[in-house]
């Protein structure tokens, strides 16, 4: 059981950061909440990537150090990834920050009861 | 694993799940941030130097700059409680999640060894053996990343082009006046 888990606990560390962020999401009222939730899933996501990549004992994809190297392709991958995380993020918060001034509440809600009134 | 390796897991989880239970958003930021920089460190110590680089910088960096504007433009709910309640159907649903996710855990190949899936593919091969000749750069991360699949790129900037639109269009232009 033991052999079978230790190298591959970098998963198990994914797919409770996949937890954390799923319970942020659906859990905490506060939408800045929410999003950083959202921030928390997407690392664990590129933890599963670069995890994969991952050699004992190899170098960086760089090709001045010595042989063998780790795989550059997941890296190029989660690269592109996170500045399209952060393009997202910034749109949210816009998006949060409109809320704010019409509705002047950033609990989900509240927000839905004061929606629903309307 | 080693022991530095266990250290920065234990500090990436503890602050993953302090940014989950903070009530105060601040602190919540705060939190995100420090795990941000232990993520960060992750990476280079999974020879992943440049993803390392990127997470710092804009992980930990941009991203708590624009928690932190949202912030101060809007709210900081304050209270008497540190701890946020329990949610108890959102802890339902993740840890189910959780659970679903763990019963494939016997199937993915070992982390770090030899013989797994991307470091035995031929992609690997193809790009850590020819990315000098045909890009004539020696990280083969920046290789890839602008020249073999450099549409791919060129995709993530319209994105972040229209990630900029998006927001200007959500503000019209009053918080600029």
């Amino acid at each position: 059981m033991i052999d079978a888990f230790a190298p591959r606990y970098l998963y198990l560390v994914t797919f409770l950061l996949l937890g954390i962020g799923t319970y942020m999401m659906i859990g905490n009222r506060n939408l800045v909440k929410k999003v950083i939730g959202m921030n928390l899933f997407q690392t664990g996501i590129f933890l599963f990537f670069i995890a994969a990549a991952y050699v004992e004992g190899a170098s960086p994809a760089v090709l001045t150090r010595e042989a063998p190297h780790v795989s550059p392709l997941p890296h190029v991958l989660i690269l592109t990834a996170i500045v399209v995380g952060v393009s997202l993020t910034a749109v949210a918060l816009g998006l949060i920050v409109r809320i704010y001034a019409d509705y002047g509440t950033l609990d989900a809600d509240v927000l839905w009861e004061v929606r629903h009134d309307d | 694993m080693s022991t530095l390796e266990f250290a920065l897991v234990a500090f990436v989880l503890a602050t993953g799940l302090a940014t989950a239970v903070l009530r105060d958003v601040l602190g919540s930021i705060i939190a995100f941030a420090a795990y941000s920089l232990g993520i960060a460190v992750v990476w280079v110590v999974l020879q992943a130097p440049d993803v390392g680089l990127t997470e710092a910088a804009v992980g930990a960096g941009v991203t708590t700059v624009l928690f932190l504007l949202t912030i101060a433009k809007t709210v900081r709910p304050s209270g008497e409680r540190t701890l946020e309640r329990l949610d108890l159907p959102a802890l339902g649903v993740a840890v189910a999640l959780v659970a679903v996710l763990a019963t494939t855990l016997g199937a993915l190949p070992p982390v770090g060894g030899a013989e797994t899936p991307v470091a035995t593919s031929e992609v690997t091969s193809y790009y850590l053996e020819n990315a000098y000749h045909e890009a004539g750069v020696e990280n083969v991360v920046t290789a890839v990343l602008a020249a073999y699949r450099g549409f791919d790129t060129l995709g993530e900037a319209v994105v972040v082009y229209a990630a900029g639109v998006g927001v200007l269009v959500v503000f019209q232009r009053e918080v600029f006046a």
